[in-house]
């Protein structure tokens, strides 16, 4: 059994693990642009943060895995996320206070002042 | 059956799940299932660190992910009133172009990394206690120490704590103190400011 998943090159290395990386930020990257809730959009831009820490995790662990300086970036990478979604969803619920919608093809009150409909 | 081959069939296996997860939380109509979905995706993310022998990351990422911003993501869910609502499901070309975009993206970068040669995998011995390490790194002044951006970082929580609550509460009338906090009786009847438009002058708002 061993010898069969290893003669398949299928145990994973760092080319597996940076792929399933890649693989996870192109779905964030997919609800980024498909979502038309705020929220929606903000919950994908978790998953780019997340699939980033996961890639500092991963060189991290196969190329210098005496150290721990990865791991420590990956640590900033969740605390920045921590302090994005605080201030996003506080934008979204001052946002819907005024204009009842969190609706990105409604909010657009920059260019006018009305909502749309 | 060998250590290996474990590892190799609960890589394929969790990997499979959080890309089912993931794309359930960007496809999902309903935004509440989308959350659960992208909790699924943080909790096996940890599973993955816990593969990656980074246990105390696993840890901080159950607790500030899990419990912390899927809570908070609900909770905006529930405060924004789209639990009922189904969204709308993108137009055709908008969903053509965000596929064709995370397929580039992918294919680009799977590109780069299938015809990269990273060398063999160092074979050191990982550091017995990875949250000492991490510990000592980030306290650590030296040349190679994370201290100032560990400084940098608690100053941004401060400053995301502070602002998130200054953005999110009621906004006092203009000859109210700021120091009260907007709950107060007569802060509620507050009228934001006429606009054009507007026949009810914005008290529905209040």
């Amino acid at each position: 059994m061993p010898d069969i998943l290893a003669g398949l090159g299928l145990a994973p290395g760092i080319v597996h693990w940076m792929v399933l990386t890649a693989a996870l930020f192109a779905v964030g990257l997919y609800g980024i642009l498909t979502r038309r809730s705020a929220v929606g959009v903000l919950m994908a831009v978790e998953l780019l943060l997340n699939s980033a820490a996961l890639s500092f995790v991963v060189f991290n662990h196969f190329r210098m895995p005496a150290l721990v300086d990865g791991q420590v970036m990956a640590v900033f990478v969740i605390a920045v996320a921590a302090a994005e979604v605080v201030v996003g969803m506080a934008v979204f619920v001052a946002l819907y206070r005024v204009s009842h919608t969190v609706d990105l093809n409604r909010l657009d009150r920059l260019k006018n002042d009305e909502v749309k409909p | 059956m060998s250590e290996g081959a474990v590892e190799t069939i609960l890589f394929y296996a969790i990997a499979a799940m959080s890309l089912f997860f993931a794309i359930a939380t960007v496809t999902a109509r309903r935004l509440l299932r989308a959350a659960v979905a992208l909790m699924f995706v943080l909790v096996l993310s940890a599973g993955f660190y816990v593969m990656l022998a980074a246990e105390f990351l696993a840890g901080v990422q159950v607790l500030v992910y899990v419990g912390g911003i899927v809570v908070v993501i609900v909770f905006v869910i529930m405060l924004t009133s789209s639990v009922d609502l189904l969204e709308e499901r993108p137009p055709l070309l908008r969903k053509a172009l965000g596929a064709l975009a995370a397929i580039g993206f992918f294919g680009t970068t799977a590109a780069v990394y299938l015809t990269t040669d990273f060398g063999a995998a160092a074979d050191a011995a990982p550091p017995a206690e990875s949250a000492r390490a991490i510990g000592a790194a980030l306290l650590d002044y030296g040349p190679h120490g994370y201290v100032v951006p560990f400084e940098v970082i608690s100053l941004l929580l401060l400053a995301a704590l502070v602002g998130g609550i200054a953005v999110a509460r009621r906004s006092p009338p203009p000859s109210q103190p700021l120091t009260s906090g907007g709950d107060l009786p007569g802060e509620v009847s507050f009228t934001p400011p006429k606009r054009q438009n507007d026949p009810e002058g914005g008290a529905s708002h209040a």
